[in-house]
């Protein structure tokens, strides 16, 4: 099935040539509100490879070198035509404008921390009654999902360099969780400085780290 | 209850490389997701036994999706 198939969100339209696509298609900017869709026009979408899927991430780095915000849009996004495109990103430019202005500027490092035990929960209340004990049960499993107490000492080291962080346990040792942070561009090697800094204080728990990424993680929220 | 994994994730996990699995979980798992009109070109890969020491599941984001 033929198509408008889709790479990134952008807060301006590239200031150079974007360049080609996945399919070695001719990229080229549709502008919807404020907003700035890059697409490809192919002929079916790309199956996933991973030449393909590196491919997909060479677009969006070349983009980040050329334009501030970027936000990734998930493999496999295959529009109609233009007309569908707009009719899809039209009624939420405005939260898509918010999540551009959150990411400009940014790129994602992400850390997996790995061990074989995590870290204690904290004591939960003994005071109320057992459906006052449950909910805080249920409050307090809601929030451990998205918190990462075992980067603490990493938190420390990193101080300001992170400007948003997301969390996702996982507790399936060696796997513990993916933490990813939305850092400023050209701050990796500041960053890795300082997760090696904070190696020592970390244990017993590891860390691995990858980046520079395009900002992926950050992008979800704006859908 | 696992699956086999098909070739594409095959090839994926025989890499034995940590970014590729990363670029997978950022790719297929993460990013804007425009839902309507949206044809995933993910229908029938099993992608979703990634090995680095541990799983990483994506699947139960992707096996959720209608089919086109």
């Amino acid at each position: 099935m033929s198509g408008v198939y889709l790479y990134a969100l952008l807060g301006a339209p590239p200031t150079c040539e974007a360049g080609v696509g996945v399919c070695a298609e001719r990229l080229r900017a549709v502008v919807v509100g404020g907003v700035v869709a890059l697409v490809g026009d192919v002929a079916e979408v790309p199956a996933p490879s991973a030449v393909t899927l590196r491919a997909q991430d060479g677009v969006l780095r070349r983009l980040a070198t050329v334009v501030d915000a970027v936000l990734p849009v998930r493999f496999g996004t295959l529009m109609a035509d233009d007309a569908a495109l707009s009719a899809a990103l039209a009624p939420r430019t405005a939260d898509l404008a918010r999540a551009l202005g959150r990411v400009s500027g940014c790129e994602q490092m992400t850390l997996r921390v790995w061990g074989e035990v995590t870290a204690a929960a904290p004591a939960l209340p003994l005071e109320g009654g057992p459906g006052t004990r449950y909910l805080a049960g249920r409050r307090a499993a809601h929030e451990r999902g998205r918190r990462v107490p075992e980067l603490e000492p990493a938190r420390r080291r990193l101080g300001d360099l992170v400007r948003e962080e997301r969390a996702e346990r996982h507790d399936r040792p060696p796997l513990l969780a993916t933490v990813q942070h939305l850092v400023p561009r050209g701050s990796s090697a500041r960053y890795i400085d300082a997760i090696d800094t904070a190696r020592d204080g970390l244990r017993p728990w590891r860390v691995s780290v990858t980046g520079p990424w395009p900002a992926y993680a950050f992008a979800e929220e704006a859908a | 209850m696992r699956r086999p994994a098909r070739p594409a994730a095959r090839e994926i996990l025989q890499a034995g490389d940590d970014s590729l699995v990363d670029l997978v979980d950022n790719l297929l798992n993460r990013g804007v997701m425009i839902s309507g009109e949206l044809v995933l070109g993910l229908a029938g890969v099993d992608l979703i036994y990634l090995r680095l020491q541990a799983m990483l599941c994506a699947a139960d984001r992707v096996t959720r999706r209608p089919e086109p």
